[in-house]
């Protein structure tokens, strides 16, 4: 298996640019690429997939550039959004595709092969419109493998799964990683699917990097609002919303321990019932951890936490909260700078 | 929230009571009336030995054989150029794009008559179109050519439109797997584009053949009577839609109705072969597969 190196690459499309970005895949490696819309994610991977030219920068495979070769001749298994099957093909058919393209005459043999490894045997003759979201995921995935891919590229492997096919996902994505030892670069908004597979993350916005580390960094330090809520944070304040608060109000304490990007926080325990911050509940609902508590305070929407154990009086819309936040939960979001 | 109201949601908005149904029904059905009525009348008018006597008349076998000949070829010649423009004008952008489809939809909204005086005065004696097609080999005055030209001018735009449609059809991100899983340009198009776009093409291909077959005003004044000459060698005859014109100005009205019945029973049989192929799966495409 090959060992890729992204070194700068930028592109631009229309008036969007982007990068410069750097990546290392080892074999076997899986990247996540996470931003929110219009950072630049499919962007990149349409261009290390060959279909947007670079206007800086080095793709190599093994050390050998290989930004000038045409899609077909990169080694590399394209998986765009919404998965790219073909709709006049059987599920058999379109895993045989690439084998048929090179004009390989094992071409069904391998195809029946992969389809079994995958589950897909009894569907080989169906066609994409009759496949289930997570049947044709894999259908796709196996398409993709049949090419003998040196490196997936992957755009929204879980867009349209459902709970269940989400998690079999992950589970295919980890066999993948082992058996195959093939390196990954997917997009996603699937942080189960991320933080269950990848074991490196890169952060886009706006076309730049925030950050390029494993899912410690990406925890520790989350670049901005949208890695926040990514990885888990209820509470999530860019510097914006806060810039209006008057002296001493909650606004105003957070936005002296905000970073340049903002700042963030988990669901606060409740249950000490005290604290400086009052708030006016306006919901409650149930989390596997017992409650979660929305109050407003001032023009700040605050998420609490009431564990299942609570016994005190009932929380109802309208009535006032006390809370403390103890500054030590907070993180500062900001720029991530690379470790020297 | 449903701010539209309690209870679980329906799945079909309803469209309103009765009366609106009954005024549906009634409008749909003249529409439907005015479709199939001058088609009965066609049929009813004519004994039934006339009409199978006009299938064996050789002057009417002329006369079909030329049309179907003629148009024949206009559909090759559809199928040759009308496709690739249209597969131009779905995947790539140019300047003057849209000059270019506003004259791809000319020959549509042009009255025909129109059509066959512009070629007639192209053409005339002398001119560089006339010297061109005389060096072609290819004389239009009163040819099965002339007949061509014209079906190809007024048929054609059907194609051009139905392959833009097709092609524009087929995401891009389809093809991007197909390049990126080892096919090169040229093999991504023969092997997930065209066949992609195919049951468009093929319906564009039958309007067209449908729209040549039937046209009569350009053709009155192009090659009114056809002589043999190039790839047709058969009797002097004119295509079917200008025998017809002839039966009916002599005053001949049940052989005009007798023709006309050979050739809608031809044309209807020829529609329902291909619906048919459709459904028994002998086209390489199979009935709603096309969209996921």
């Amino acid at each position: 298996m090959s060992a890729w190196t992204v070194e700068g690459l930028e592109t631009s499309v229309d008036h969007f640019h982007l990068g410069p970005v750097d990546l290392e895949l080892a074999p076997g490696r899986v990247v996540g690429v996470l931003g929110a819309s219009g950072a630049g994610k499919t962007t990149l991977l349409r261009a290390l997939a060959g279909f947007l030219g670079l206007s800086a920068g080095r793709i190599r495979r093994d050390g050998r550039d290989i930004a000038h070769l045409p899609p077909e001749r990169r080694g590399l298994g394209y998986v765009p959004q919404g998965l790219g099957l073909f709709a006049h093909r059987t599920a058999e058919r379109n895993v045989s595709y690439p084998l048929e393209v090179r004009g390989r005459t094992d071409a069904r043999a391998r195809a029946q092969e992969l389809l079994e490894r995958f589950g897909l045997s009894r569907l080989a003759h169906r066609y994409p419109a009759r496949l289930s979201g997570g049947e044709a995921q894999r259908v796709a995935l196996a398409r993709a493998l049949a090419a003998e891919p040196e490196l997936i590229v992957w755009d929204e492997p879980s867009q349209s799964l459902d709970v269940e096919a989400r998690h079999d996902l992950a589970l295919v994505v980890q066999e993948l990683k082992q058996a195959e030892r093939v390196p990954v670069v997917f997009v996603t908004h699937d942080p189960g699917l991320a933080f269950a597979t990848a074991d490196d993350f890169l952060v886009l916005h706006d076309g730049r990097v925030q950050l390029h580390g494993d899912a410690g960094e990406l925890l520790a330090q989350p670049p901005d609002p949208f890695a926040a809520r990514f990885v888990g944070f209820d509470n999530v304040f860019d510097r914006d919303s806060l810039s209006s608060a008057g002296p001493g109000s909650l606004g105003d304490w957070l936005l002296a321990r905000a970073g340049p990007a903002g700042v963030a926080f988990s669901r606060i325990p409740i249950g000490a019932a005290e604290g400086p911050w009052d708030g006016v509940v306006h919901g409650v609902r149930p989390t596997p951890e017992g409650f979660a508590v929305t109050v407003k305070v001032d023009t700040l929407w605050i998420e609490l936490r009431l564990p299942t154990s609570y016994a005190g009086p009932a929380i109802a819309p309208g009535q006032h909260l006390r809370f403390a936040i103890r500054p030590e939960s907070l993180r500062a979001l900001g720029p991530w700078t690379p470790p020297p | 929230m449903n701010p539209g109201g309690v209870g679980p949601p329906t799945m079909r908005p309803k469209l309103g009571g009765t009366p609106w149904l009954v005024l549906q029904l009634v409008l749909a059905g003249s529409l439907l009336l005015l479709f199939l009525l001058p088609i009965y009348a066609l049929f009813t008018y004519a004994p039934l030995s006339k009409i199978v006597e006009a299938f064996s008349d050789p002057g009417v076998d002329a006369a079909l054989g030329l049309t179907f000949y003629a148009s024949a070829i206009t559909v090759l010649i559809a199928v040759v150029f009308a496709i690739p423009l249209g597969y131009l004008l779905a995947r790539r952008r140019f300047p003057g794009r849209s000059v270019v489809e506003a004259i791809v939809a000319l020959p549509v909204v042009i009255p025909h008559l129109l059509v066959g005086l512009g070629l007639f005065i192209l053409l005339l004696p002398g001119s560089p179109a006339y010297r061109f097609t005389s060096w072609l080999g290819v004389p239009v005055y009163d040819t099965i050519w002339g007949v061509v030209l014209v079906m190809a001018f007024v048929s054609a735009p059907y194609t051009v439109l139905a392959s833009d449609l097709s092609f524009r059809a087929v995401d891009d991100r389809v093809l991007e797997a197909a390049r990126s899983l080892g096919a090169g340009p040229a093999t991504a198009f023969l092997t997930v584009s065209f066949p992609l776009a195919l049951r468009g093409i093929v319906a564009g291909l039958l309007l067209s053949w449908a729209r040549a077959v039937s046209e009569i005003g350009g053709i009155l004044i192009l090659a009114y009577t056809v002589y043999p000459g190039g790839p047709y060698n058969g009797p002097v005859t004119s295509t079917i839609s200008v025998f017809v014109y002839n039966l009916f100005q002599a005053g001949n009205l049940q052989g005009a109705a007798a023709v006309s019945s050979v050739f809608l029973v031809i044309a209807f049989a020829l529609f329902l072969a291909v619906r048919l192929g459709e459904r028994s799966g002998w086209v390489p495409w199979r009935r709603g597969d096309l969209l996921p």
